[in-house]
């Protein structure tokens, strides 16, 4: 803000700040772009790779989260521990069964600069299953970042009103029972 | 609205005063009037009596369908044709979409609805979409009594093309040439207006 002293204005330009992103309903890979962005600080004009700029990222409802097609079957996590016979292939269903903040945690690391920051920026990453957040994190959160996905309505959630100003779109026969 | 079959056909009427001398309760035949388009079985009426001195008038009065307003094109030859949806509705529109289901989520008939082929199966397949993202909560199938399902991981999806239970993994992804693709969306709908400048992208 040009009204802020200098000191102040050089203190709000290179803060390390706090973001909060919702994941219910939304997709990781989408989630995934959101933070990586904000980890290397590319959201700064002042972005320089050496130069540490990066933000902290809170993502609660990770257990929620939404996959489009049918990648919950499809998409397959490949791993190898080294020893023979030790190729390991699982599905996003299991592997979310197994550990929830494993999808996102994988997509966010194959996402940031291959280079020796990716560890330190993996860790001011912070992945929380459901909405309770610990209170020191709480005390730190700056911003909620807007859903990348709009969700869309379930027909439960229409009110009668919404419902009546639909217009019919066919007439039934008069001769035709509903079951 | 005005009552649609009142039986004036003179048998009808010689059976009513027949079994109402009698006094006898009897199952009273119906007799089929076959009006313009009609099927064979008859829809259900609300049997009301007027009594005018000596003569008494049963009628059967069908529950009517109030004034529906007006199509914007009624030239269509479909319903969504004549509301102009032609490639604007998606897996979304429940609204839309909840008026061609049945009860238990199925689909109504072509020959009940009016759609046209193309339309119809469009539908269909949103309908199946709308269903796995869950936007249906209230139009599930009948389990039969005392079963159990078993529990299922609760996972939330969207734009999902193929049945759940059909779907194998991807094991080998192959290379960028020859990618096994994890299909989003249906090619049925890749006519939607959409005011985006990237195209639809379905072969995630």
């Amino acid at each position: 803000m040009s009204s802020f002293s200098r000191s102040a204005q050089q203190w709000a330009t290179f803060a390390r700040s706090w973001y909060l992103i919702d994941a219910r309903m939304q997709p990781p890979g989408k989630i995934s772009t959101m933070c990586s962005i904000r980890l290397q600080g590319k959201h700064k004009p002042i972005y320089h790779a050496l130069s540490d700029c990066g933000d902290h990222v809170v993502i609660m409802n990770i257990r929620h989260i939404a996959f489009s097609g049918n990648k919950w079957e499809q998409k397959v996590y490949s791993s190898h521990t080294g020893y023979p016979g030790g190729f390991k292939q699982v599905t996003a269903v299991q592997l979310h069964q197994k550990d929830p903040r494993a999808i996102i945690k994988l997509a966010v690391y194959g996402m940031l600069p291959r280079n020796l920051l990716r560890r330190t920026m993996m860790q001011r990453l912070h992945l929380f299953p459901d909405d309770d957040l610990p209170e020191d994190i709480l005390k730190n959160l700056t911003e909620e970042l807007p859903q990348p996905r709009r969700i869309p309505r379930k027909l439960s959630e229409y009110t009668q009103e919404e419902r009546d100003a639909f217009p019919r779109i066919w007439v039934p026969p008069e001769d035709f029972r509903m079951k | 609205m005005a009552a649609r079959c009142v039986w004036s056909t003179v048998s009808g009427v010689w059976c009513l005063a027949s079994s109402l001398s009698r006094g006898v309760f009897q199952k009273i035949n119906k007799v089929p009037l076959i009006c313009a388009g009609s099927v064979q079985c008859r829809g259900i009426r609300q049997v009301v009596e007027k009594t005018d001195g000596k003569t008494t008038t049963i009628e059967g009065i069908s529950v009517g369908a109030s004034q529906w307003p007006q199509p914007p094109n009624p030239e269509g030859r479909c319903p969504i044709c004549r509301w102009n949806l032609k490639h604007k509705y998606s897996y979304e529109d429940v609204l839309l979409l909840g008026q061609f289901i049945r009860s238990d989520g199925g689909m109504l008939p072509r020959r009940v609805t009016g759609l046209c082929t193309e339309e119809h199966n469009k539908i269909a397949i949103c309908v199946k979409m709308a269903h796995r993202a869950g936007l249906l909560p209230d139009h599930r199938p009948v389990l039969p009594e005392g079963h159990v399902p078993k529990p299922k991981p609760q996972l939330n999806r969207y734009l999902t093309r193929w049945s759940v239970r059909s779907v194998k993994p991807i094991l080998r992804k192959g290379l960028k040439w020859c990618k096994v693709r994890m299909p989003v969306g249906d090619p049925c709908l890749k006519n939607n207006v959409h005011y985006s400048l990237k195209p639809v992208y379905m072969k995630h």
